[in-house]
């Protein structure tokens, strides 16, 4: 009996810093510099409905702050909502890599651990704005709707043509880049309108949120997309982007670039876990180097359904809940009273994918278009740690040194796939694999381990724990087919069907 | 003999397009790690193959070259189709094999199988599923790609075939997401060089049993099927439009045929030749 003790670190929140700026410009009167460390999205999408919530981690004076986005309908009022910080947070822990920890039992005996869990939770930050005039008569470009929402000002803009709204936006107060027009141009002809949104002092003033709240817009439009090339005007160098994903069918990936499950599921020496964010950082970067810095990542994909009683495994904190579903925009469930262990209380379906994009200007030429498709895989950011047994082992007979010299092997695996994975290096940290030999001097004081019987013995006992793969039911319909196919070829020759020259 | 083997080889257009699969699919694997389909994949072949044996037995037709057609059919579903369950792999391996032998009109059957076999499975079980991103975007290796295609089609004569499409849709495109929108050439060659409408138009649209027999006809009806795929594309973001659309312009292959005659494709001419081996 093995027990898990796992932790989730959120190693996206020690992401290195990079000025950007996700879906949009996040403008600013001053120059002032403004640094925003990653940005989080949730997605909804139920056919063509689709929720898009936002988080702001602005830093700066609120006054200061403003985003523009493009959209593809004018929305109405009701579809504009300010949704509490909290839910990212949920989402983030819910659906971060984690690391299991396992303790091996005693060799000679069987042990029960307890289990404990952690988790960090990353720090929230502050967002700003701009205020200007509303003369747009010279523009071109035409205010569809104004309204407040919560601490937000929030305009739909349309517009004739790009100069125009970009001298708008210039003269209203807002900090555009110097490409903006040949940037928004695209946007305007396929359509789409511009969000605009910024700071209501007043109601900020009298509001007792500390930081400015994601916005979460609603929308029914045939195109499932991400706006990122807009945001890249400005930016320098990559971005980070989390997407929270979540459809009534099944994982949601990328059209126009390669989805790739991030590598997970395998062994990490057990000195990684005080380095698990940088570990996990390494990885990604190694994973996102190896496709070619233009894939899109699957770093936690669950089927979070109500007739599905696992809803993560290990669950790093208890699944979102009904009401914490709705704040993020997932529109098509029903309450339900919870029945029976593991139950939710909700009723419908529901699948959860978190993608991860580290997007620049020169390998992500086009915007993010997704789509939903009926796959309903699982996959989680799942690091296995194998602690040894600490303590003596005495047992008769060679168990202890079997033992030993296979907790040898596997710290050289746990090594190679530290280098493989992270690219870490794996010369210094000989002395994790070297640290058991003197348990093998002393359990083998005869030098029994060079013998070739002993050998025999232990690949033998090594392959009676090797675990076969769940694919096997395709390895049998294969095998069948193959059967198959020779016994109607012996059926044509003697039928005289077939001939042979 | 070997000389002999090799010319009994380069006859068949079917080893080029077996060839050619089997290059597309081991890139896939080797270069793009698709390694955990593997099992997927064997499911996929060993399956067409049965599926195409029962069927040559069932008609009678049992001769030596019975696996080629359903080899490269097979490989064709390995490359597009993705599904979450071993039944539904068996599900696309017999209805796309199954189409060849049951829904014929005049001697040719009406759909190109690989796609029979993905549409019908995907509305049959909505447990497939088409990945357009699968490929990422490496310009250089779908160039390679492209350019051994058209040696395969100069074999099948059927290059008009990629042509017309690439001219109508990416000329389409171009004129939409170049000259209309104004974003960069790069966002143009982004949408165009996918694997998938590479796949599509050197494999699915050229297949000559399913397409219509006269080269007029042909670029007619493929101009047809590039231009409603744009609409899709453009106007209803439906990236796995061209192959919706070819499922559903197939059955007006059989009229194109009757406007534009000419004789029906021979896969290997018989040749006066006896190949021993």
């Amino acid at each position: 009996m093995k027990t898990t003790v796992y932790f989730l670190l959120s190693c996206i929140a020690f992401m290195p810093h990079y000025v950007y700026s996700f879906c949009g410009f996040y403008v600013a009167k001053a120059d002032t510099e403004l640094f925003n460390e990653k940005s989080e999205v949730i997605l909804t999408r139920d056919g063509f409905e689709t929720v898009l919530t936002m988080s702001n981690d602005f830093k700066g004076d609120v006054k200061d702050f403003a985003m523009v986005i493009p959209v593809p309908t004018v929305l109405s009022r009701n579809n504009i909502k300010v949704v509490d910080r909290y839910i990212f947070d949920r989402l983030n822990g819910y659906s971060g890599p984690r690391l299991v920890e396992y303790y091996d039992e005693h060799p000679c005996y069987r042990y029960d651990y307890r289990m404990m869990e952690k988790m960090s939770v990353p720090a929230m930050e502050v967002m700003e704005d701009a205020s200007g005039s509303m003369d747009f008569d010279d523009y071109q470009v035409t205010i569809e709707a104004s309204y407040t929402v919560g601490e937000y000002d929030i305009l739909l803009l349309s517009a004739e043509e790009s100069l125009g709204l970009k001298r708008w936006l210039t003269d209203n107060g807002y900090q555009i880049p110097e490409k903006a027009e040949a940037i928004l141009e695209p946007y305007l002809k396929s359509d789409m309108k511009f969000f605009v949104a910024k700071v209501n002092l007043e109601e900020y003033g009298e509001s007792s949120y500390q930081n400015l709240r994601p916005i979460q817009i609603r929308y029914n439009h045939p195109r499932f997309m991400l706006p990122i090339r807009l945001g890249m005007s400005n930016a320098k160098g990559s971005q980070d982007l989390i997407v929270y994903a979540m459809t009534p069918r099944g994982r949601v990936e990328a059209t126009n670039y390669k989805t790739v499950d991030i590598p997970s599921n395998f062994n990490i020496p057990t000195f990684v876990t005080s380095q698990f964010s940088a570990f996990y950082k390494d990885l990604f970067a190694k994973a996102y180097r190896r496709n070619g810095r233009n894939a899109v990542f699957v770093e936690y994909a669950w089927d979070l359904s109500s007739s599905n009683y696992t809803k993560c495994d290990p669950c790093a904190t208890t699944p979102p809940a009904y009401s914490e579903l709705i704040d993020a925009g997932v529109h098509w469930i029903d309450y339900e009273e919870v029945s029976g262990w593991g139950g939710a209380d909700y009723a419908g379906n529901l699948f959860f994918t978190r993608l991860h994009v580290r997007y620049d200007n020169l390998h992500f030429p086009s915007d993010l278009e997704f789509h939903v498709t009926s796959n309903v895989t699982s996959h989680q950011g799942r690091y296995v740690m194998n602690h040894m047994y600490e303590g003596p082992i005495d047992c008769q007979g060679d168990t202890d040194l079997h033992y030993y010299l296979k907790v040898k092997d596997r710290r050289e695996d746990e090594l190679d796939n530290l280098v493989y994975y992270a690219g870490w290096d794996k010369n210094k940290y000989r002395s994790y694999v070297s640290a058991i030999d003197t348990d093998i001097e002393r359990s083998d004081p005869e030098n029994k381990r060079n013998n070739l019987w002993f050998l025999i013995k232990h690949f033998g006992r090594n392959m009676l724990e090797y675990k076969a793969t769940p694919h096997y039911q395709y390895v049998v319909v294969t095998l069948v087919g193959i059967l198959g196919l020779v016994f109607m070829r012996r059926f044509a020759l003697r039928k005289k069907v077939l001939r042979v020259q | 003999m070997t000389a002999n083997r090799l010319r009994h080889f380069l006859r068949d257009a079917r080893h080029y397009q077996m060839t050619y699969l089997s290059i597309f699919l081991m890139t896939g694997i080797l270069f793009l790690e698709w390694y955990d389909n593997l099992f997927h994949y064997a499911v996929l072949i060993v399956t067409a193959l049965c599926i195409q044996s029962i069927g040559m037995l069932a008609v009678n037709k049992y001769s030596d070259g019975w696996w080629k057609s359903a080899l490269i059919t097979s490989l064709g579903l390995c490359l597009l189709c993705k599904t979450g369950s071993l039944q539904t792999t068996l599900l696309a391996a017999m209805l796309a094999i199954g189409s060849k032998f049951i829904i014929r009109f005049r001697g040719k059957h009406l759909f190109n199988p690989v796609n029979f076999g993905l549409i019908a499975t995907s509305l049959i079980t909505q447990d497939s599923w088409v990945s357009p991103g699968q490929w990422g975007s490496h310009l250089i290796l779908l160039l390679v790609l492209g350019a051994l295609g058209f040696i395969v089609l100069a074999k099948v004569q059927r290059w008009d075939a990629p042509l017309t499409f690439f001219i109508v849709f990416g000329g389409l495109m171009y004129a939409n997401i170049v000259c209309y929108k104004g974003w960069d050439f790069g966002v143009f060659l982004h949408s165009i060089t996918s694997g998938t409408l590479v796949l599509f138009a050197f494999y699915m649209i050229t297949d000559p049993m399913t397409t219509p027999n006269h080269r007029t006809g042909r670029i007619l009806w493929i101009g047809l099927v590039s231009l409603l795929s744009f609409v899709l594309v453009t106007q209803f973001y439906f990236y796995s439009a061209p192959i919706w659309v070819l499922f559903f312009m197939s059955p007006l292959v059989p009229l194109v045929d009757r406007y534009w005659k000419a004789p029906k494709y021979v896969w290997a001419h018989k040749s006066p030749l006896v190949i021993r081996f």
